[in-house]
């Protein structure tokens, strides 16, 4: 072969290396024409139905592969199972789900029963959980004809992993599907904005902040973003529009902003500033990188905790509590994080780089995620005490006799049932170990994906407040310790 | 968490930051910061509405807002 001709076949293969590179875009959130907060993918825009507000039920799903898949399918059978008493009818305590908030692994579920509803019970075992997902986003990313569409900039592995769940396990939804369907739950993925590192939730209100549509968002990308685990999986990168659609933040906003200096409540403030840089005119920031949401917040939980303890929060559930249509607000969390074992402290040997990383990624995490149950232990402790604060003060005041009686008004009172599903409930050692060591990989064997549902299944049966819930509404969850 | 409790001689509707919250005369639960108070779009009453710092109150002593009947000036 002549020198020329070498020259020629190279520039050849180049050209279409570049064209292959720019072909492969992924797709983009579409712009937002108009700001219009009476339309999109908002919980006070969706049907309730028979789901009733005084029985306010919040689930999460944390993130950890398929591990945390099948430990929240197993939670969302076990729901389905579960027949309360309420308003003078039987029903399965399922349908009074309102919320599900959910990250990275969790975002699966979630996502589906958001799109198909009860047909999730039928389909998703054999979409997602018994499927080698992780051996097809390998090959995917092994393939040479993918390599030309992964030289691209703006193209990652994330991206072609969002194309395979688009093609394989959501066939081609969007949020406008979910829109179109048009009922309860208010199904929240998260992702983190790498940049403020902050959690970024795949809802209209977050998306009117950067006058982007979520509606034409496949649902495929939004379980991508929430399930981009650092180093194994890219970011996915989303335009920011801001400026465009002559949005305007809610009145808080402003007030939040400035109490900065006052320091009076530094994580309201935080919210508003953190609004205030996305919507930011220009836009400032024109590309948005999302990766996984467990970098943010791995249960899930932060959202719906903000959502119960202010009233400045996309579907707060602390307005609905202060106009009297909550009476009973259940959270069930449910948690797959894992503590696996090491012989780390059996060796006088330092460290290894890998061991060190990895430590350094993973217990910041673990920690952060054992506060917010704390927080979410110490809110209903607040809730509590209040509530019993007057009552105390009022029967010690009338036991002075009538003269003395007080009668404080009462903050409209609301029962609360924190739930937990977690690991660290197996009651038997051995077995805890077990699921504690189990990996964090979109591929399990599907014995261990049983053991995860019957577990899931298990652990909330087992749960005091599940329990002490389910003698408040006469229910009882099929195979579980109250018979149907 | 913070307690607050808008006076008004009737029962009204309470907006806090633009956002339904409960009614006047009742204990009404708010995370702390700055907030507007109003009590909706009817004119007949004073002030228009009261930007307010909600800070240190307590369950028992909540923070009192109070409006008045444009008719009691």
């Amino acid at each position: 072969m002549t020198r020329a001709r070498l020259a020629a076949r190279l520039a050849l293969a180049g050209w279409a290396l570049l064209a292959a590179a720019c072909a492969s875009l992924p797709p983009e959130n579409p712009p937002l024409a108009s700001y219009a907060p009476e339309s999109g993918y908002r919980f006070e825009r969706l049907e309730r139905g028979d789901n009733s507000d005084e029985l306010f039920v919040i689930v999460t799903f944390s993130g950890g592969g398929t591990r945390a898949a099948a430990l929240a399918y197993g939670v969302l059978e076990a729901l389905r199972d579960t027949t309360i008493e309420w308003q003078g009818r039987r029903r399965a305590l399922l349908d009074e789900v309102d919320v599900i908030s959910s990250i990275s692994g969790g975002s699966f579920p979630a996502a589906y029963y958001a799109l198909r509803g009860r047909r999730i019970f039928d389909e998703f075992p054999d979409r997602f959980l018994y499927r080698p997902i992780q051996t097809s986003l390998v090959r995917l990313a092994l393939w040479p004809g993918n390599w030309l569409k992964l030289a691209a900039p703006s193209y990652g592995r994330s991206d072609l992993a969002a194309e395979f769940y688009d093609r394989e396990v959501f066939g081609g939804a969007t949020y406008a599907d979910v829109i179109a369907r048009n009922r309860r739950p208010f199904v929240v993925l998260n992702a983190t904005d790498m940049t403020t590192g902050t959690q970024f939730p795949f809802i209209q209100d977050q998306f009117d902040l950067m006058c982007s549509d979520l509606a034409g968002v496949s649902l495929a990308r939004a379980a991508a973003s929430s399930s981009a685990f650092p180093g194994g999986l890219t970011a996915l990168t989303f335009r920011n529009y801001a400026g465009s659609c002559q949005y305007r933040q809610p009145a808080w906003v402003a007030l939040a902003a400035a109490d900065h200096a006052a320091r009076v409540n530094p994580r309201r403030s935080a919210r508003a500033e953190n609004r205030l840089s996305l919507a930011a005119d220009g836009p400032a920031r024109p590309y948005i990188h999302l990766t996984d949401g467990g970098v943010a917040d791995n249960i899930g939980l932060r959202g719906p905790l903000e959502a119960i303890a202010s009233t400045n929060h996309p579907w707060s559930v602390l307005r609905l509590m202060n106009r009297q249509r909550v009476s009973r607000l259940v959270v069930i969390v449910v948690n797959a994080a894992t503590n696996p074992a090491t012989g780390r402290d059996r060796s006088a040997a330092v460290p290894g780089l890998i061991d060190t990383l990895s430590t350094a990624a993973t217990v910041p995490l673990d920690n952060y995620s054992f506060d917010t149950v704390e927080l979410l232990r110490s809110t209903v402790s607040e809730f509590d005490t209040g509530a019993r604060l007057v009552e105390g003060c009022n029967r010690l005041s009338a036991g002075k006799g009538a003269q003395c009686a007080l009668e404080l008004p009462v903050p409209h009172k609301v029962e609360l049932y924190p739930v937990q599903v977690a690991f660290e409930y197996i009651g038997s050692r051995e077995e805890r170990a077990w699921f504690k060591n189990l990996p964090t990989s979109f591929e399990l064997p599907r014995e261990t994906i049983d053991k995860l549902r019957a577990l899931g299944r298990r652990l909330l049966a087992e749960d005091p407040q599940f329990q002490n819930l389910l003698k408040a509404l006469n229910g009882c969850l099929a195979g579980g310790a109250t018979t149907c | 968490m913070e307690y607050v409790k808008v006076k008004f001689p009737t029962r009204r509707r309470v907006y806090i930051d633009e956002e339904e919250n409960g009614y006047t005369n009742e204990v009404l639960r708010i995370d702390a910061g700055t907030h507007d108070f109003e009590l909706g779009n009817l004119a007949n009453y004073r002030p228009a509405s009261r930007t307010v710092t909600v800070k240190d109150t307590t369950v028992l002593e909540p923070l009192e807002i109070a409006f008045y009947r444009k008719e009691d000036e």
